[in-house]
């Protein structure tokens, strides 16, 4: 090949071959890929703490009422959302899982190093709850399904319903009942009272304030189950976020 | 030039990192000071002890009344309220607390104008020295904080001890319990979900080539997804699927017997105390601001048998010390204790009798704890307690409030 036409190549491409092309093609994936996890991370911590807060942050919040209800609904925003860019523009199964490993990441360092080294609360008093394994459906039905209406319809219901059992494995030691000074508590109880939190009084916790009591032993299927049917429809709104932010113009432009 | 400018803020800033600087600003003087004035009146707060070892068990004492003038426009006492203490996170933790006898490890409401007792009992966890306040926080209001008392605790964080046992006999270590099989489930999710991730980092490089082909492929996209992939996908699926069950059940058979988490509220029943035999009436508050200068000029009728004299004039916190009645020395270097600022006109008020006192509260407290910013309040209504005493040294407490008008020559 002649100088001249070596030069008129070099103007339409940078690259001459296509292992350089794969080489080029991995260095944008070394640069994305960790700039999307700290995004991810950053983003979802923020978030989470603006939605669900202390319900995550203290193992005497997470009752059968409200944090089984109010998690789902928060922890599917962003997973939904990022489902549809990365789905519609890569075809990759990963807003879910990918989400929430950042979060969960996340959300150990702060409490590790926030929580327990800065303000010194025990770890077992403020340990992050999981919610990996909610990740992990949606990612799995939206490829097997290849359906977003599928998606969820099965996946959005799962993350409302298993939500509670998934960290049941986690939380069951805290509800052990415990007494004292004739009141009985549970061990997270117990952990509320004696760790000193002078902001935040035990009348600010919000503890099964409804009418499903009525419903007696079955406080946690009934709202494992309503969470589960809200979440379908928050699924599908968020997508549908997802699908605007995909057709917003300066997102076109970039891409 | 720069060179010097930069060393010397350098030194400068390794200088006062070497400084023992400790906290001494808790928030107290950043409330309001009708709020502190008209909400909760603290009275004979005392701590055991003002040196404790990791361990070791505090007890902070006192009580309180809750004002009668309490702020309209402040959510009330009456409704929700809970026993706190206000110290630096969990540098200690609270074994007991009571009121009038009564455990507040739930929430409760107290009266306006009821005396309470209240006694928290704690146990040193870590080494410092905290400024230690009782507290009620009042929902929908915040944090109502009381004075503070400077507690040293000595040994080490490494020592401290926490258990308890549950109501199925088995001893447990509040600072660990728990723990290790929270660290296992979470562990065991992240690297199921790692997993996941991985399987498709295989794939790389992913964004570009994936870009490119569900473009051309259009519609078609879904081609892109493999048998392989399929399959994966079903077999995370199902494991997801079954750690959740197995996890669930795993729970249930280690731990079959739970309780939801409790809450709830307590009633308070207020302690039967001798009838008050002094009643006041307020004539006039006013605020001398440039001579820090306090004056109540109150009617004061005595229905006791022995003659009494004000010894002490206490608002939000502070307290204003007639030297001629008491001798009351400060508690530590940031008491608010003026024990010679309360000068009274008027003499003694003989049994039977009603007269007219002048009490002036002199002293640059008002000043330093930012009371003089009771001028900027919407309703500029002050109150406070006033500690009258016998001969023989019987207290009577008696609650004054009303208008204040600031005087500003």
């Amino acid at each position: 090949m002649s100088k001249s036409s070596q030069a008129v190549s070099a103007t339409r491409s940078g690259m001459s071959s296509s292992a350089e092309q794969r080489k080029a093609y991995i260095q944008v994936d070394l640069l994305a890929i960790p700039l999307v996890v700290l995004l991810f991370a950053g983003i979802f911590s923020f978030h989470f703490a603006l939605l669900v807060g202390d319900w995550d942050y203290w193992v005497d919040w997470r009752d059968r009422r409200w944090w089984p209800l109010v998690t789902p609904l928060a922890i599917t925003v962003l997973p939904a959302v990022f489902s549809y860019v990365l789905w519609d523009k890569l075809r990759l199964p990963l807003g879910g899982t990918l989400t929430i490993l950042c979060l969960t990441f996340a959300a150990w360092i702060s409490r590790y190093l926030n929580f327990h080294l800065f303000a010194d609360f025990p770890m077992n008093f403020v340990w992050p709850s999981t919610y990996i394994g909610l990740g992990l459906i949606l990612d799995c039905m939206l490829l097997l399904t290849r359906s977003f209406f599928w998606t969820g319809l099965f996946g959005g219901f799962a993350v409302g319903a298993f939500l509670y059992p998934l960290n049941w494995s986690m939380l069951a030691p805290f509800q052990v009942p415990v007494e004292m000074h004739g009141t009985m508590l549970t061990v997270a109880d117990t952990l509320g009272y004696e760790y000193i939190r002078t902001a935040i009084p035990e009348y600010v916790r919000i503890i099964e304030e409804s009418t499903l009591r009525t419903f007696g032993e079955a406080v946690t299927p009934l709202t494992a189950v309503f969470a589960g049917f809200l979440n379908i429809l928050n699924y599908w709104f968020w997508l549908w976020i997802g699908y605007l932010g995909t057709k917003a113009i300066w997102i076109r432009k970039i891409v | 030039m720069k060179t010097i400018l930069s060393l010397s803020i350098s030194a400068l800033v390794f200088f006062i990192s070497l400084l023992p600087l400790e906290a001494v600003a808790h928030g107290e003087r950043a409330q309001m000071p009708q709020l502190r004035m008209r909400t909760v009146h603290w009275l004979d707060v005392q701590v055991s002890t003002a040196k404790l070892a990791v361990n070791e068990v505090i007890t902070i004492k006192g009580q309180f009344m809750p004002s009668k003038y309490w702020p309209h426009h402040v959510n009330s006492i009456e409704d929700t309220a809970y026993l706190n203490i206000g110290v630096p996170g969990p540098s200690f933790v609270r074994l007991d607390s009571r009121v009038n006898g009564v455990p507040m490890i739930r929430s409760t409401s107290f009266r306006y104008g009821e005396l309470y007792d209240f006694e928290v009992t704690m146990k040193a966890r870590k080494p410092g020295r905290y400024h230690v306040h009782p507290v009620i926080n009042v929902k929908g209001t915040g944090p109502i904080i009381g004075p503070g008392i400077w507690v040293e605790v000595t040994g080490s964080f490494a020592d401290f001890e926490n258990s308890t046992t549950t109501l199925l006999g088995k001893k447990i270590d509040l600072e660990t319990y728990g723990f290790s099989n929270v660290v296992f489930w979470s562990a065991l999710w992240f690297s199921v979900g790692l997993a996941w991730f991985i399987y498709w980092l295989t794939k790389c490089p992913i964004i570009v080539p994936r870009f490119k082909r569900a473009q051309e492929l259009g519609t078609r996209a879904d081609e892109m997804i493999t048998t392989w992939d399929r399959r994966i996908a079903g077999g995370f699926l199902l494991l997801t699927l079954g750690l959740i069950a197995g996890g669930y059940l795993y729970a249930q058979e280690q731990y079959p017997i739970t309780t939801p988490l409790q809450t709830g509220r307590v009633d308070v029943p207020a302690i039967e105390r001798a009838p008050n035999p002094v009643s006041i009436k307020l004539i006039e508050a006013r605020y001398r601001i440039p001579g820090r200068s306090f004056r109540l000029e109150v009617e004061v009728t005595n229905r006791g048998d022995e003659p009494i004299t004000v010894g002490e004039f206490a608002a939000g916190n502070l307290r204003f010390i007639n030297s001629a009645v008491l001798k009351v020395k400060p508690l530590d270097e940031h008491d608010l204790l003026a024990p010679d600022a309360l000068r009274v006109e008027g003499g003694p008020v003989a049994p039977g009798e009603t007269k007219r006192l002048v009490i002036y509260a002199d002293d640059a407290m008002w000043e330093t704890e930012r009371m003089t910013t009771m001028i900027a309040s919407p309703d500029a209504v002050v109150a406070g307690l006033l500690h009258f005493y016998t001969g023989t040294g019987k207290r009577y407490l008696v609650e004054f409030g009303g208008p204040m008008i600031p005087v500003f020559g």
